[in-house]
């Protein structure tokens, strides 16, 4: 009995530890779309983090180093679909897929010299405590900072909207950037923050994946969870609490359809593989089907472009 | 404290029009003061200066005799000027406190406790918590109000305030205005509505194309002379023959109609009966959300209605959709012209080609015929005084009364023999609705009938050979004009009077 619980903790340990990009990508997206942008970049970003993150490490042979660096790709590529899209006032949605696809390509080319490489070990906290512990020891302890600060983040993003000031002002600008800027608010300024801000925590969680969760390069290595983190944003209705639940719940689904695949269960492979995907927005559609509530979460300006008068 | 208020020669160009040329005016406290304008006429553009949303291209304004220098809303705020505007800047999906707390300097306990007591003393009853969708479009604008009066405003600036008000919140915020005003608050008042400066102000600026072209006091003034002042010509008054004589040959006859929504926002219409006769404009008065939408819909054919309940000379049409009513001679313009009746973000031809009639050949094997499509939008355009020749324009950028103007003519140009119409002057300019009027009454003349869904008594009162009042649902009597009067409508609007 002992050794199931102790199985049961490794494996929500491990279905947790799968869902930190998720969260990171999307909370940071979450920010960018409550002020009114929308950047489908995220897959471009979140894949730039990765090979930047990768690559800093095997040069500087530094893991901080490594993380700001991805952090500050992923801020700088956000930067050009701010400046495309606030500045030049291009379209939001071309301007986030051709992000992606940028993105996409620019790794596979920064990242031909790093396939083979063999990542170095992340320093993970509390590591005694895991094995002292059972059953609560694995699923808690014996993971990287970042896993913590992934699983903080949304908490802090609801508090953030929520109570302070500055997060009463992103959410103005998301619903009515006319009216903010007659306000005398700085539209342009929130929404470069919001950008930017999008854009470190999808590089973060690249560098997630690159560093931490399978520490090699492998081209596309991100493969589409950008997206997923897209849609979670979407389905849980701009809160960043169901983005944390959504994102457990397709980071489960993907380790168990895995472990059912493993035990030979007669399910076809694709239904299995489909499955995280189908039943994260199933689950979000239902929990978020209060359509008041939609009405009060969504940013009613997404995508939309704003100019000011002269 | 006196307040002083000069805006001294302002001047704010864009390219192919003056918006202001040359504004000069003074403001003082304790007054109240109208600037009165057509749409278009360059009041908009004057307070936004003043509110430092767009900056003048010349000209300066003082208060009090300093020079102030608005290049931001901010600027204007820490000056004192409150501003509120006619489309709303409030934040939909955000509470009511929210909304207020975004950009005070007080934290939340001290603001919470200055906004309830703004409240008490206006005796505004708003409940703090609520999201601004949920509110009315008195009680937004009442927000806008306590935003301003939170920063203890020397100058309140009101654009348009009334176009979104019912009768009683109208009178309601006249009240405040007042109050405001014996407090030492500077109030200037921007309006078309000539009633509202007699009743409200102390004086009256009145702009023309951008220029002021006079400035009085009310007292001297009166509807006429006010809006003689406003347009620039005389209005011609509109005359309406009086036909007693009414043809035999009848055009449209509802019988026995019956419909019931689904939908609980909808109103159910019950045992709807009348006829129209050629030439005839019958008049269907009643206070909004009575039924006039679903009466308009199943008229125009956007929802359909029982069988043999309409026929239009005496072909059954009741299961017909817009585009083959349409086929048939009838036209339509509904109430809601931008949503409705226009796509504001398409081009004036491509709205004209919306309306695509099986004789007009705008389109040939499934493509553009662009230069038909042109030529007759141009001519839709002069014929009815659009003030663009532009068939290029975007919708959009068209004033309401241009848009309305755009749509009959579209509807009319094609000589039908019925049009149907909802509040056709809704929130137009008195240059607008006397050219609208006139066109309805030279379409009677000419032997096409229409029917007339309005909430404008007088616009009913001055058009209809008959009229009937809707209320709940059912149409009342159907009254000759002369039979009926303001109270007489007025009771039955309100369901008092029965028969």
């Amino acid at each position: 009995m002992s050794i199931d619980i102790n199985f049961l903790g490794i494996l929500i340990g491990a279905i947790m530890a799968s869902s930190v990009p998720l969260i990171l990508a999307a909370s940071g997206e979450l920010i960018t779309e409550r002020s009114g942008v929308l950047n489908l970049g995220v897959e471009g970003m979140m894949i730039i983090g990765a090979i930047s993150g990768f690559a800093l490490m095997v040069i500087t042979d530094n893991l901080f180093i490594a993380i700001i660096g991805s952090m500050l790709s992923g801020l700088l590529l956000s930067f050009i679909f701010g400046f495309l899209t606030q500045s030049l006032l291009t379209n939001h949605v071309a301007s986030g897929l051709a992000l992606t696809i940028f993105g996409i390509g620019l790794s596979a080319m920064i990242g031909r010299d790093f396939v083979g490489i063999p990542g170095k070990e992340f320093p993970l906290l509390f590591v005694n405590l895991k094995e002292a512990i059972p059953l609560l020891g694995p699923i808690f302890f014996g993971h990287s900072i970042i896993f913590y600060f992934a699983f903080l983040l949304p908490f802090g993003t609801n508090y953030f909207l929520k109570k302070t000031k500055i997060g009463l002002i992103v959410r103005a600008v998301g619903d009515s950037p006319m009216s903010a800027a007659n306000q005398g608010i700085n539209v342009l300024l929130v929404r470069y923050c919001c950008i930017l801000y999008g854009g470190a925590m999808c590089g973060l969680g690249g560098a997630y994946l690159s560093l931490i969760y399978t520490p090699q390069w492998i081209e596309n290595m991100t493969a589409g969870r950008g997206w997923i983190a897209l849609a979670l944003v979407v389905f849980a209705t701009w809160s960043p609490l169901k983005v944390l639940f959504g994102a457990i719940i397709f980071g489960g689904i993907t380790i168990l359809q895995l472990h059912m695949q493993a035990m030979g269960i007669r399910i076809p492979v694709q239904f299995l593989s489909a499955l995280p995907y189908i039943m994260t927005i199933v689950v979000l559609v239902i929990i978020s089907r209060d359509s008041r509530k939609i009405k009060l979460n969504t940013p009613t300006s997404l995508g939309q472009i704003f100019y000011k008068e002269k | 404290m006196n307040t002083k208020l000069k805006v001294s020669k302002v001047s704010k160009i864009y390219p192919g029009c003056i918006a202001n040329d040359n504004v000069s005016l003074e403001f003082e406290s304790g007054k109240i003061y109208a600037l009165l304008g057509e749409n278009g006429a360059g009041k908009s553009t004057l307070v936004k200066i003043l509110s430092g949303v767009i900056n003048p291209d010349e000209g300066q304004i003082f208060l009090n005799d300093k020079l102030l220098k608005l290049t931001s809303p901010k600027d204007a705020k820490n000056n004192n000027i409150g501003m509120v505007f006619q489309h709303f800047n409030l934040f939909e999906t955000l509470s009511v406190f929210e909304n207020l707390s975004i950009d005070s300097g007080e934290n939340n306990d001290e603001l919470r406790i200055l906004v309830n007591n703004i409240l008490k003393k206006y005796n505004f009853k708003i409940d703090l918590d609520v999201p601004i969708l949920n509110l009315s479009a008195g009680q937004k604008q009442k927000v806008e109000i306590v935003r301003c009066l939170i920063r203890n405003p020397k100058v309140l600036i009101m654009d348009e305030p009334t176009s979104v008000l019912t009768e009683q919140e109208t009178e309601d915020l006249f009240l405040s205005l007042k109050k405001f005003s014996k407090e030492g608050i500077l109030i200037i008042y921007i309006t078309h509505k000539l009633k509202e400066v007699l009743s409200l102000c102390d004086e009256v600026a009145v702009m023309r194309k951008g220029k002021v072209v006079s400035i009085s006091k009310t007292l001297e003034e009166n509807l006429s002379s006010l809006a003689n002042k406003m347009i620039g010509e005389s209005l011609n008054k509109i005359k309406k023959m009086s036909s007693n004589n009414l043809s035999e040959e009848q055009i449209l006859r509802v019988s026995r109609l019956n419909f019931n929504s689904e939908d609980p926002y909808e109103v159910n219409l019950v045992d709807i009966n009348f006829t129209l006769s050629k030439g005839e404009c019958l008049g269907i008065a009643g206070i909004s959300g009575n039924g006039q939408n679903e009466l308009f819909q199943i008229l125009s054919g956007e929802t359909l209605s029982n069988n043999g309940s309409i026929m239009f000379r005496s072909k059954e049409i009741s299961k017909l959709n817009p585009k083959e009513r349409r086929e048939y001679l009838m036209a339509f313009s509904p109430e809601d012209r931008i949503s409705q009746a226009a796509v504001p973000s398409l081009k004036i031809y491509e709205n004209v080609a919306l309306n695509n009639f099986k004789t007009s050949n705008f389109f040939e094997r499934g493509l553009f015929n662009e230069r038909k499509i042109k030529d007759h939008s141009k001519k839709i355009l002069s014929n009815f005084s659009v003030n663009t020749d532009n068939v290029n324009l975007r919708s959009q950028f068209l004033s309401g009364g241009n848009l309305q103007k755009l749509i009959l003519g579209r509807e009319l140009i094609t000589s039908p023999e019925l049009l149907i119409c909802f509040n056709p002057t809704w929130g137009l300019d008195v240059g607008a609705i006397n050219y609208i009027h006139q066109t309805l009454v030279k379409i009677n003349e000419q032997g096409k009938s229409i029917i007339l869904i309005s909430t404008d008594n007088d616009e009913l009162l001055q058009l209809s050979d008959r009229i009937s009042v809707i209320n709940k649902g059912k149409l009342s009597k159907i009254m000759s004009a002369e039979e009926v009067n303001p109270e007489k409508l007025g009771l039955l609007m309100g369901g008092g009077l029965v028969d």
